[in-house]
This record gives structure tokens, sequence and C-alpha cells, in this order.
């Protein structure tokens, strides 16, 4: 036993040390240069900055006329937005096609399925947000993240109702509640942990989504936080420290969610991609 | 880069500036501006990449004289930035104006359905010929220059000339025998700035001059589809000079950046680099005087006695068809091409080139390079447009095919054949029947 | 059965809706598309020369067989990494809380962004990976530049970002198995490799499933990451589809890049559906 306890310490070192050089050194490198002035920045090296220039961060913030709180806003109605659709829709459509296993359900799911896998198709896309009088708009924005990412949030929900036995819907329509009413008190409330998941995942993809809004969502007074970033490319390509500061500015809101969600992502992933 | 800062920070503090200074002064405003009327906002797309100061010392002038103020709006450059801007155009959400390249470019986003033709207006007869041609589909007009013309050539250390006791090459050999004496004595030869990959095409598309000495019908026959670049000799060889440049380049040269590159230039740490002109400009920016240590040659041909160099027109404004405010457009347009802009444009920002605007003299305080090699081929007439310029058809993968030649992994003839079938879809997509 | 009482197929609509419009539809216009010269105001019907054009560009078929091995190198590697990950952190260190998050870390941070620090320390000269390599006695490496490289330093890159979902999933699945059975095992002598290969490996087979099918469809559909590091380059080494279809979409050849659209919803079509079914009827077994 005690030679267990040894291993499991030594497991400890050895984990310690590989994730610092695997995962830390790039988070030190990031952060310590956009603390950096510009020359010294550019040299890309790991040492401390000899000076810290916080003001890096103040420039950031006032770059192109303060786009990025403009930016910061868009990107949180859009994630706010997709999120809470997501998981409306999401979870009412989980719930059905796991529990129904009918033709028509059948052919539903491998639709949905059919969609983690293709590609969007973007130019028919725009054509359609046009016709809908959507284009450029955050609202339809928010409904092209939300049919992207429905297959996978199905998919999550489908697998983790498979955990949930079907006798307590069925005491509940013994006891005459409308089938919404059961969705809504039984259902619902259980799918906590699975919902946390879907909360967590969706919003980093759909905040750290870059290629989409660059499509859908022209114009700078549209600007989401990842094009803040990307039009900063081509301003500051070599001004290192300006780029690592606005990504340090960009991360900062997903890490407080994750710091807030961590625990239940796998309590989540264990039913929704495990079961599923 | 220190300019792009700069810049960045001017324009946004201007506007603020404005945007504060806003209820007191639109009243003042109207009652200076000339025909009295209220300030009108026009918008204005453009990519990072370009000199903005100039442009902006010419709006504030505009805003001041005329009335109109222009807002600016960035997009990124190369491929993504042109995304956007056939992206906003097709989907009917341009800007009141729009920044983006004359010529064969120009021709590919379908200028007739989207942006204003000016050919009916006075002030067009202010631009070049040459240039007019450049921003026009048949008869109908759609440009006005943004900035100076520049050179697509070499410029070149005058330092490590000095040092190494070598002269300027009349032909495409002597400069490869320069190239090898700075490679012998472990000096970076040629400049490359591959990760920038329009850098990389600056070989080929340099070679303007020469390709259309040697062959003079070329882009002609190539716009009916009659002549391809892999079965022309004149035309193949602009791909061979890129070719013989793979072993010269500094090592990290698919790492370098054009901003990095004006560092290294600007420092004497390489003997030549392939680049636009204004490239000059931004090493002012960055390092004042130190531009003066820098020369600039034409990409030389085959024989000594006919060396030209070959000239890149700046990219225009168009104005969006579509928009509700064409007549400040046109007034816009107007006051851009007047002698006071162009006055203020070139005080904030030395030209890299002459001007694309008849009678509009050069200002005297002009680069050593500007004012003495490259003004020395406009006096012995020895220039000619690049090709993008006279032809309709530029393949929208040049640069990449460039990137892929000059790094040693096809041929020249590969690269050729390459860039043949690129332009083929591009000639498909214009309509073109080859 | 009552079934059908209970659960109402309107649940699915407002789900099946925002799909269908915004996804599926565009899907089918598509392929009408792809077989146009199309500047999206006006089109020329060309029947499949889109196809024929794409098929007979040299950069194309290079593209394909770059996505493949891209889907299946990052896909490969994720699930060796994840497992062993996974089976380190649901043991008994006492870190694991603190290393499963840094492990997970890098999926918050945009692909752009992680673009731009790798470029930045993949640097031929002043890059840290490079000075460590020289420091260490080694030569350093132009990871991107050098043609026979650049895809596999994007693959190194792509696994760093994406290992930490893998690894979440198969520590999920991982937990879910019953821990009776290790106790039987080491009962019976069963040393820690043989519990490996005998309990956790067939026990986290639908975790291992779902790694790989997500895996292989997130490589397949790569761009990115690809575009942030590389824009495709040098020249077309690190050309995928994706990239293809995007810069034929750039240039305004909308017909022609609906129709590379096309040919990658069928490629991944035929590889993707195949593999889901395999790796499923195994896992009933």
């Amino acid at each position: 036993m005690k030679r267990k306890k040894k291993l499991y310490l030594l497991g400890d070192i050895l984990g310690i040390l590989a994730a610092a050089i695997v995962f830390i050194v790039p988070f030190v490198f990031m952060l310590v240069n956009a603390l950096k002035e510009r020359r010294e920045a550019n040299l890309l090296s790991i040492g401390l900055p000899k000076e810290t220039h916080w003001e890096n961060f103040i420039e950031v913030f006032k770059a192109n006329d303060y786009q990025i709180l403009t930016a910061f806003k868009n990107s949180g109605l859009l994630v706010v937005g997709s999120v809470l659709i997501l998981i409306v829709v999401g979870s009412m459509g989980g719930y059905v096609l796991q529990r129904r296993k009918d033709s028509v359900m059948g052919i539903m799911n491998s639709l949905i399925m059919a969609g983690l896998m293709v590609p969007a198709a973007i130019l028919p896309t725009i054509w359609v947000l046009q016709k809908l009088h959507l284009y450029k708009t955050i609202g339809g924005m928010i409904l092209v993240e939300v049919a992207l990412q429905i297959p996978f949030t199905i998919m999550l929900f489908r697998g983790f109702m498979s955990s949930i036995p079907i006798e307590l819907e069925e005491a509940g329509y013994m006891d005459g509640c409308s089938r919404w009413k059961i969705f809504t008190t039984i259902i619902f409330p259980l799918l906590k942990p699975v919902t946390s998941t879907v909360i967590i995942l969706n919003a980093v993809t759909i905040f750290n989504d870059f290629t989409n809004p660059l499509y859908f969502l022209p114009g700078s007074e549209n600007a989401t936080v990842q094009l803040t970033l990307y039009n900063f490319m081509g301003q500051y390509s070599s001004s290192y420290n300006m780029l690592f500061a606005d990504v340090i500015l960009i991360t900062v809101p997903m890490l407080l969610l994750f710091i807030f969600f961590n625990k239940r992502i796998v309590d989540g992933m264990v039913a929704g991609a495990v079961k599923g | 880069m220190k300019k792009k800062i700069v810049a960045v920070f001017l324009c946004a503090a201007m506007v603020t500036g404005m945007a504060a200074g806003c209820g007191s002064s639109s009243d003042k405003k109207s009652e200076t501006s000339a025909d009295g009327n209220e300030t009108t906002e026009l918008t204005l797309l453009i990519d990072t990449d370009v000199t903005i100061a100039g442009f902006e010392a010419v709006a504030a002038k505009a805003e001041e004289e005329i009335g109109i103020k222009v807002k600016i709006e960035t997009r990124p450059g190369g491929a993504d930035g042109d995304n956007i801007v056939k992206t906003r155009l097709a989907s009917g959400d341009m800007a009141d104006l729009c920044l983006y390249n004359s010529g064969a470019l120009l021709n590919a986003l379908n200028p007739e359905e989207y942006f204003l033709d000016i050919s009916g207006e006075d002030f067009v007869s202010r631009i070049d010929d040459n240039y007019k041609s450049a921003v026009s589909v048949g008869d109908k007009v759609f440009g006005v220059p943004y900035q100076s013309s520049q050179a697509e050539g070499i410029v070149y250390s005058k330092t490590l000339y000095e040092k190494y006791n070598l002269e300027v090459p009349k032909t495409w050999d002597e400069f490869l025998a320069n190239c090898d004496v700075l490679k012998e004595n472990k000096e970076t030869a040629i400049l490359g700035t591959f990760a920038d990959s329009w850098t990389a095409q600056v070989p080929f598309l340099g070679d303007a001059y020469n390709l259309q000495q040697s062959d003079p019908e070329f882009a002609e026959k190539f716009d009916a589809g009659e002549a391809k670049w892999a079965t022309t000799p004149a035309a193949l060889r602009s791909f061979e000079k890129l070719a013989d440049t793979t072993q010269y380049y500094n090592e990290d040269y698919l790492a370098t950046t054009y901003d990095d590159g004006c560092d290294i230039m600007a420092n004497g740490e390489a003997g030549h680099w392939f680049i636009l002109s204004q490239a000059l400009s931004n090493i002012y920016e960055l390092y004042g005087d130190q531009v003066n240590d820098l020369g600039v040659f034409a990409v030389p041909g085959d024989s000594a006695d006919d060396n030209g160099i070959t000239l890149w027109y700046p990219a225009a404004l168009y104005g969006n068809k579509n928009s509700d405010k064409t007549d400040a457009i046109l007034k816009f347009m107007e006051f851009y091409l007047s002698d006071e802009a162009l006055d203020a444009y070139s005080e904030a920002v030395l030209p890299d080139g002459p001007y694309c605007v008849k009678d509009y003299e050069m200002p005297d305080n002009a680069y050593d390079a500007v004012a003495n090699d490259i003004q020395a081929y406009f006096e012995s007439g020895k220039n000619a447009p690049a090709l993008e310029y006279i032809s309709q058809v530029k393949g929208a993968d040049c640069p990449a095919i460039c990137q892929e030649l000059g790094s040693g992994q096809t041929t020249a003839q590969e690269a050729a054949q390459k860039y043949d079938k690129d332009c083929e879809k591009q000639a498909t997509q214009l309509g073109l029947n080859w | 059965m009552e079934r059908k009482k209970i659960y109402s197929n309107w649940f699915i609509v407002p789900a099946m809706v925002i799909f269908t419009v915004f996804f599926l539809l565009p899907m089918v216009i598509s392929f009408f598309f792809s077989m146009t010269v199309w500047d999206f105001n006006s089109f020329t019907f060309c029947g499949f020369d889109n196809f024929k054009t794409f098929f007979s560009d040299t950069s194309l078929s290079s593209s394909i067989k770059n996505t493949l091995i891209y889907a299946i190198l990052t896909c490969g590697l994720k699930l060796i990494l994840a497992f062993f990950l996974a089976v380190f952190l649901t043991s008994k260190i006492k870190t694991k809380n603190f290393l499963r998050s840094v492990v997970f870390f890098p999926n918050l941070i945009s692909t752009i962004a992680v673009g731009i620090t790798f470029c930045a320390l993949m640097h031929p000269s002043k890059g840290l990976i490079n000075q460590v390599i020289t420091m260490l006695g080694g030569t350093g490496v132009d990871w991107l530049g050098n043609t026979k490289t650049a895809l596999y330093a994007v693959i190194l890159t792509d696994v760093w970002k994406g290992v930490g979902v893998a690894t979440v999933i198969f520590i999920a699945g991982m937990q879910s198995i019953d821990k009776t059975y290790y106790e039987a095992a080491s009962i019976d002598g069963a040393t820690g490799w043989e519990q490996l290969k005998a309990i956790t490996v067939p026990l986290s087979r639908p975790a291992m499933n779902s790694v790989i099918i997500l895996a292989f469809i997130s490589g397949m559909r790569t761009f990115d990451l690809i575009w942030a590091m590389t824009g495709g380059g040098p020249g077309y080494v690190t050309e995928v589809m994706a990239s293809t279809v995007y810069k034929q979409y750039a240039a305004g050849f909308y017909g022609l890049s609906t129709a590379g659209n096309v040919i990658m919803f069928i490629l991944i079509a035929i590889l993707a559906f195949p593999l889901q079914k395999f790796l499923l009827s195994r896992e009933v077994d």
C-alpha cells in the first residue's frame, strides 16, 4: 500500500510537470508578452517583461474607437440568445427523439445527425437570411448558430434522457398531468447536469466562432470579439504585445464561465456523449 | 507596426473628437461649408494594409470645405478581405465608398452591377489615361486613384552595394551575379517575406515591362484565350525568374512578414527585396532618413539596352451605385482629385511614385529612391503598367502559386500551367469564351 | 401503447423548423447552385463543369489527401492521448481536479488566438520551441515554413487544443464503470495493466466511439486553425478541403465553391456514416 501511495505521488509530480510544459507554458507566454513593450514582445521570448505595460490593455480597449466594447455586447447577446434557444428546443427535441422510436422520429434523427457531420452551405444560407430580412441582424445570426449547434445539443440531451427511468413520466401521466407539464415539471429539472454541459460547450463554441459571424454579420457595428482579434491580426501584425493583450481580454469571459461550470461538465458528458 | 498603431489611434482620437464635438460643431459647419449644406456622412470600406494618414488628411479637409465627413470601416486584407468585399456587394450591403484594386481584380467584381459610373463627370478628365482604362469597363469609368502609383521592382541596400563594390544590374544575369557575391559573403542576398504571400508575387508580376517588350501582344491574346503562360516563352520567363530567386532567400523567409521586411531592409540586413515601392513610406515612418540608404531598380530583363520598370497602379475609391448619397459621393470624388486634396495628401504621406492625375507634379521632397531612381525610368519613358492593368484576367490564386514556386516546390513550367488553370476559372466566371 | 399520448410530436417541431430553414434548406439549394456559374444575383447553368474543374485541379486532389491525413492523425492522436490522460486523471492522484481543468483549458481559447500563439512559438529563429531545441543541442525546424512539417505542425496544435474535450468524454465514460469490476479483478490478482485491458478498454467503448466520431468529423471539416496558422501555405501543402472551398468562395467563384461544398459533403458522408455504423455494431457485441 505504501508503494502505491508513492506511485501516486510520483504521478502527481510528473503530471504537474508535464502539464506545466505542455499546457501552462503557452499561457504564460501570452501573458508575459501582453505586458511588454512592442519591440521586446516581438522578440517572442518567455522572459518576464523589463517593465510591465498594463496600458496595453487600455490601448486594446481604445483601439478602433472602442470597438471591443461593442464587440463584447454583440458577442454577449449572441451567446446568451443562442444558448437559451438551444436549451429550450434541444431539450424538447432530445426528449421526444429518445422516447419515441417510430419511423418519423427515425427520419428526424438521421437528418439531425447528418447535421453533425455535414459542413454548412454558406452562400445559400445568406440567400435565405436575406429573403427573411434577417441578414446582418443579431437575430438572424442567433438562429444560424442555433441551427448549427442543434445536432450536438440534441445528441447530448437525447443521450442523457436514456438514463432517466421512463416510469417517472408514466406515473405523471397516470396522475393526469398534461404532456407539457410532464416535460416541464418532471423531466426538465432532471436534465440539469446535461444542461450545464450544453451551456458551457455551446457558449464556448459560439463565443469563439469566427467564421460564421464573418459571413453572416458584416459591418463594424456588428463585430464580435473574434472579429476584433482578426482585425488586430491585420493591424498589429508585428505588435505581439497588443495581439496577446486582446487574446487575454477575450478569453476571460469563457474562463469565468468555465470556473463556474467546471464540475458539471463531466456529469453531463457521462450520459450525453457516452451513452448517446 | 508603429505607423499603423499611430494611424489607428489618430483615427480613434479623431472620431471620438468628432463625436464629442458634434453638437456644437454641426451648426458651425453649415456656415462654413461652401453651399451651406449640413454635414453629410459617408462610409468607406477600407483594408487594414494601406496607409490611411494621407486619406485622413484629405478627409479632414473635405469636412471643412465641402461638408462631407467620411467614416472608415476596416476590413482585413488578402483573401478574407476580397471575400468581405464580394459578399457585401453581392448582398447589397456595401458602404458608400469602397477601396479596391484597379485593373483585372476590379473587373472580377463585376463593377457595372455595383459601382457608380462616373464617366459623365467633368473631374474624370483629370485622371491619367492609362489609369483611367484600369478603372474602366467598356465606356464606363468607376474609380478615382487613392494614392500615388508605385514601382514594382527591387529595393536594394546601397550600403551593402558599396561594401561589396556592386553595380546596379542591367540584366538578369548581372543581378544573379550580384546575388552570388552577397551570398558568398554570408549576407542575405534576397529578402523573402513570404509570410505575407502577396509579396511572393512581386518577382513575377514585376517582370511585366520585360514581358511586354518581348511580346507586346501577349495581354491581348491572353484575354482572347489564345496565348497561355506555359506556352509563351516570354511569359514563362517571368516564372523562371521567380524560380531563380529560390536559392538566395533568408533562412526564415516563409515566416518573415512584410512588416519584418521593412525593419530588415532599413537596418541594411539584406541586399535586395522584391517589393512595391510603398515599402519606402513604411520604412520612412519607422526610421526616418535611413530610407535614403535604399535605392530602387527594375526587375532586369535579358538585354542591357532595354531596362524599364513595372508600374503598379494604386487602388481606387469606388462609389456604391445603390447608395442614397450618390451626390455626396460624386462631390467627394471630385474634391479628392483637386489640387488642394492632393497637396493635403502628399503633405501627410510622401509619394511612392508619380501620381495618376494629369498636371500634378510630384513634391520635390520625395525620398531619394523615388526622386532619383524611379523618376529616371519616367523621364526616359521606360515604364509599363503591370499586366493586370492591361489584361482583364488575373488568377485569384496567384499568391499561393508564386509562394509554391518561390519556395522551390514546383518548377516554372508547372507553376505556369497551374496559373493558366487558375486564370481559366476566372475567365469562366467573367463569362469569357476560352 | 400509450407512448404516443405522452410524447407529442410537437416537441420536436421548434428544433426542426430552425434546423430546416437555416441548415437543410440551404444545403438543398446548394446542390442546385453547384451546377451554375453564380454571382449571387444571376446564374448560368453549366452542368457538371464545376465538378470537372475541381477534379482536374491538382491542388484539390492534394487537399483531399491532406484532409484525410489531418482527420486520421488528429483523431488517432486525440484518442490515444485522451485515453491515457483519462486513465491518469481518474486515478487516485491528488491534483486530478486541477489537472483536469488545465487539460480542458485550451478548449476555451478561440482558434484564432491559438493560431497566433503557436505561430509565435513555432517561429523558426525566435520561437520558443526552436530555442529549446537548440539549447538541448539539436537544430531547429522551420515548423510552418518547411513543406514537410507544416501540416504536422498544425495537426499537433489541433491535438493540443482538442485533447481536452476527448479527455473529458473518456473521464465521463470511465467514471460510469462499476467499481466492483476492478475490486473483483484485483482480488483475482490482475495487474493494473491487465485491468486496463480487460475492464477499462471494453467498458469505455461508447466513450471511445464518441471521441472517434467527433474528432474525425471535426478533422474533416477543419478550417479555422489552418487559416490562422498557414492560410493553406506554403504553396498548397496545408490546403484542406474547407480552405479550398473558402478560397474559391473568396475569389468570387460562388458556383465553384458551392460545388466544392457538395464534394466535401459527399466525401464526409461516405466516410463518416459507415464508420459510425461500424463502431456502433462493435458496441453491441
